[in-house]
């Protein structure tokens, strides 16, 4: 039996056989032998999740523009199927040709969250592929790129490159040197070698030295003699998103999928400068698609895959500068034809009644407003340009226009946070509630409903906040305990939290070194994986896989560090200086805010990148 | 207006789950530029209908749906259309216009014919199947969404014969008796004396009774 038909062996035997049949519309089928370099696009998640992933649909959409190239998908087998395969010995597989990982040429990999990478190594093992860089003579390069990447240490020992920033016009620079590099027959690591140069945005963990403080910090990390790696690399970064490549057909999955509709990337990057935020540092500067281009793009993705839902993404979408016109332009053209236009990460400030007017015209969801902090004080520590008023008039309006759904999202474990700011959340939630009561009754929706939802905060790198130690496990305990007590007070409102233990493990590994992928390694071992499902999260295995590899977890997630400290990431360039960092860190140890640099540039180091912030 | 369509069912596609063919179907049907009919309320949807639910991992020669629309449409275009709208393994084999008064094709449906192909065990299935058709009556359990149910699998069969290794049989399909294949497989192996033998099954029709009592395809009833 060839290996399509022992796949279909085991579909009886899976729940939903449809996250493995491939084959759905609009995937790519290309004839193997008229292709010169096969591409796999790992996501390391179910196909759910992995299919809801924009930067997926992009690359996949530009890689498959090319004669020369194939690239197809690959998901991490839900833990039922995993376990059949390894019992059939069936390897992983892609989606479209069932084709064995292992023999293709190029391996990407999405870095979406650090609890993705037990998938990571679970999906090489399933794949046959060595975990070590340093152990593989053939198969794919294993190429890791996504937000996760501009802290690639933990993960540096499995890679042989990780590509920074945009990824347009890089992937298309790895399909060009792959060729070269394969018509010239040089040995594996002259293909490492030459992406440093030629490919932007390149790094290469195999070609640094790393040396430790006795205390256990970072020495240096510096490239070895002669490797012509530079000392600090550099993201790669797509000016003009308008005439970027953007996906003109999109695969059309059978079962549902999480984002089960067109996603539509307005604009990228942010320039709020929240200080908590990844997303909103490194992917800087803020680059906007053209309305006509909008337009277009959605007139060809509703009539190639006949979805009835456009979502407008971006880190920000209120702040798209156009906005009103957009939306009303989309509402206009799409509305015969029962096309809904949503607005996701509602920013209240930006808040436009006429916009929510527009949006409720076909749809009217729950409102989403994220304050983050509940005091006024830890907004200002933050850099979360809202006021109180500012929410209460947004609301007010969403509430008086039919509204009656509002989430609002909170984080747990700020720098500086006291018992105070958790108060200040109910108190947010009470006149919250107020504004809706304080509306007539013949005028508003009836059904109130406010969630309030707090995660706790990790700190990530690349931001102000990448000095600051996560609040530990106790006293966020007693936080999450604080604020359901007072919030039980509240008719109408619901409070949903995460357990800490997970947000305690994206800690160590957001900001770890080197030495943390000798964890990974231990907790796969011990049947980690799929550790942000909560019905997979395996503690013991992960408190074991510390204890064996005699690391402290705490020096990683709630250890302060001091500002001169040789961060693990500290040879990773993503866009913003560690000088702003540094600046930024300080204002907000002194509850000072910084304006967004749209009114005025703030010099976030971003001027250095040729071409960006014209 | 009614379209009703008759397609097939091939390759992977026989592990679309019903649910998800629904959505699926939906979502083709939008990028036709055919004038669907929508239902009214807060999410229309296209009204169309699905006749006699297929098993996920079965094949088939002969699906039905049908969907509603406002105006007409020629025939060429309808075919056209939604061949383009559907991948090669769910193609599209006729269309039929039916009047908005025309009773469902779900309703229609009775029986259905399948070709079932056992992996081995043939000369036991062969003769278990003689043995089957001789007999008045066999009991067996249909799994239910409340549990299981006592059916006589015997009674709901209405023909069954053996071919060059394939078991072509047509069984009984409405709301309150209904054989599907995997019933009546561990049926056979059970009279068999054996394991149940895995097999692929592919329905090759759905069938109603006419006014006459003539027993014909959905697509083919004039009532």
């Amino acid at each position: 039996m060839n290996l399509s038909d022992r796949i279909d062996e085991l579909m009886p035997l899976v729940q939903k056989p449809s996250r493995y049949i491939g084959n759905e519309y609009n995937s790519v089928i290309k004839d193997p032998e008229k292709v010169d370099v096969r591409y796999a696009f790992l996501f390391p998640d179910v196909y759910e999740i992995g299919m809801s992933h924009l930067g997926m649909k992009i690359l996949y959409h530009t890689l498959n523009k090319r004669d020369d190239c194939w690239c197809e998908r690959v998901f991490t087998p839900w833990p039922d199927m995993m376990k059949l395969m390894e019992q059939n010995d069936v390897p992983l597989f892609s989606q479209e040709s069932r084709t064995p990982v292992k023999s293709f040429d190029l391996l990407g990999i999405t870095l979406m969250y650090e609890m993705s990478y037990t998938n990571i190594l679970k999906s090489l093992h399933l794949a046959g592929i060595p975990l070590y860089q340093k152990d593989r003579k053939d198969g794919p390069f294993v190429i890791c790129g996504g937000p996760c990447a501009f802290n690639p240490e933990p993960l540096a020992p499995f890679v042989d490159i990780f590509t920074l920033g945009d990824g347009e016009r890089s992937i298309h620079q790895f399909i060009d040197l792959f060729k070269s590099w394969k018509a010239s027959g040089a040995p594996r690591e002259e293909f490492l070698r030459r992406a440093v140069s030629e490919v932007e945005g390149s790094y290469v963990p195999s070609l640094y030295d790393l040396a430790y403080n006795p205390d256990g910090t970072v020495q240096s990390i510096k490239p070895k003699e002669g490797s012509g790696a530079p000392e600090l690399v550099f993201k790669a970064l797509v000016n003009d998103l308008t005439a970027a490549d953007y996906p003109e057909k999109l695969i059309v999955p059978f079962g549902e999928v999480v984002h089960d509709r067109i996603m539509l990337e307005i604009f990228r990057g942010c320039t709020r400068g929240c200080r908590f935020c990844q997303a909103g540092m490194i992917y800087r500067p803020v680059r906007e698609r053209s309305m006509d281009r909008l337009l277009e793009i959605a007139e060809k993705l509703v009539n190639a895959t006949g979805f009835d839902e456009i979502s407008l993404m971006s880190l920000s979408s209120g702040d798209y500068s156009c906005l009103p016109e957009l939306a009303h332009e989309m509402v206009e053209k799409f509305m015969a034809r029962r096309v809904k236009i949503s607005l996701p990460s509602q920013r209240i400030d930006a808040f436009l009644k006429d916009t929510l007017k527009e949006t409720q015209k076909v749809r009217k969801t729950a409102l989403t407003l994220a304050p983050e902090a509940g005091t006024q004080r830890l907004r200002d520590v933050i850099n979360k340009g809202v006021t109180e008023e500012d929410l209460m008039r947004a609301v007010t309006d969403a509430f008086s226009e039919g509204w009656s759904a509002v989430k609002l999202y909170f984080m747990i474990g700020l720098p500086t946070e006291t018992d105070e700011d958790i108060l200040g959340i109910a108190d947010l939630a009470t006149k919250v509630r107020r504004c809706y009561f304080s509306i007539p009754k013949e005028q508003r929706s009836p059904g109130l409903r406010i969630t309030v939802s707090a995660s706790v905060f990790v700190p990530k790198p690349h931001t102000p906040f990448q000095w600051c130690a996560q609040i530990d496990a106790e006293t966020i305990r007693h936080r999450q305990l604080l604020l359901k007590s007072e919030l039980d007070k509240l008719k109408g409102v619901d409070y949903k939290y995460h357990e800490m233990d997970v947000s305690y493990l994206e800690a160590v590994f957001a900001r770890g070194d080197r030495r943390v992928s000798e964890v990974l390694r231990l907790a796969v071992e011990n049947g980690c994986m799929f550790d942000s499902w909560t019905e997979f999260f395996n503690k013991a295995g992960w408190d074991k896989a510390f204890a064996d590899a005699g690391i402290d977890p705490g020096f990683y997630s709630s250890r302060e560090r001091s500002l001169d400290e040789v961060l693990p990431w500290s040879h990773i360039d993503c866009g913003v200086s560690l000088a702003y960092l540094k600046r930024e860190y300080q204002k907000a140890m002194r509850g000072e805010i910084t304006p967004d640099c749209r009114k005025g540039c703030q010099g976030c180091g971003m001027t250095r990148y040729e071409g960006a912030c014209r | 207006m009614k379209l009703v369509y008759v397609y097939g069912k091939e390759g992977r596609m026989r592990f679309v789950s019903h649910l998800d063919l629904q959505r699926f179907l939906q979502r083709a049907l939008n990028r036709t530029c055919l004038p669907i009919a929508f239902s009214k309320g807060f999410n229309p949807h296209p009204i169309l209908s699905i006749a006699g639910a297929l098993a996920m991992g079965y094949e088939s020669d002969y699906e039905v749906f049908e969907v509603k629309i406002e105006g007409t449409v020629d025939k060429s275009t309808a075919l056209e259309t939604m061949k383009n709208a559907l991948p090669e393994d769910m193609p599209i084999k006729q269309v039929i216009f039916r009047d908005d008064t025309f009773p469902s094709m779900m309703s229609l449906v009775k029986m259905a014919d399948y070709e079932i192909t056992p992996r081995d065990s043939l000369p036991e299935l062969q003769s278990a199947a003689s043995a089957f058709m001789r007999t008045e009556s066999f009991m067996g359990l249909r799994k239910t969404k409340s549990g299981e149910k006592e059916i006589d699998v015997r009674k709901l069969c209405l023909k069954l014969e053996m071919q060059n290794g394939v078991i072509l049989t047509r069984l009984m399909l409405t709301e309150q008796d209904t054989l599907k294949p995997d019933v009546l497989m561990h049926s056979l192996c059970t009279l068999a004396g054996i394991d149940d033998v895995s097999f692929r099954a592919k329905r090759t029709g759905l069938l109603g009774v006419d006014r006459y009592g003539a027993v014909k395809l959905i697509t083919e009833l004039q009532l």
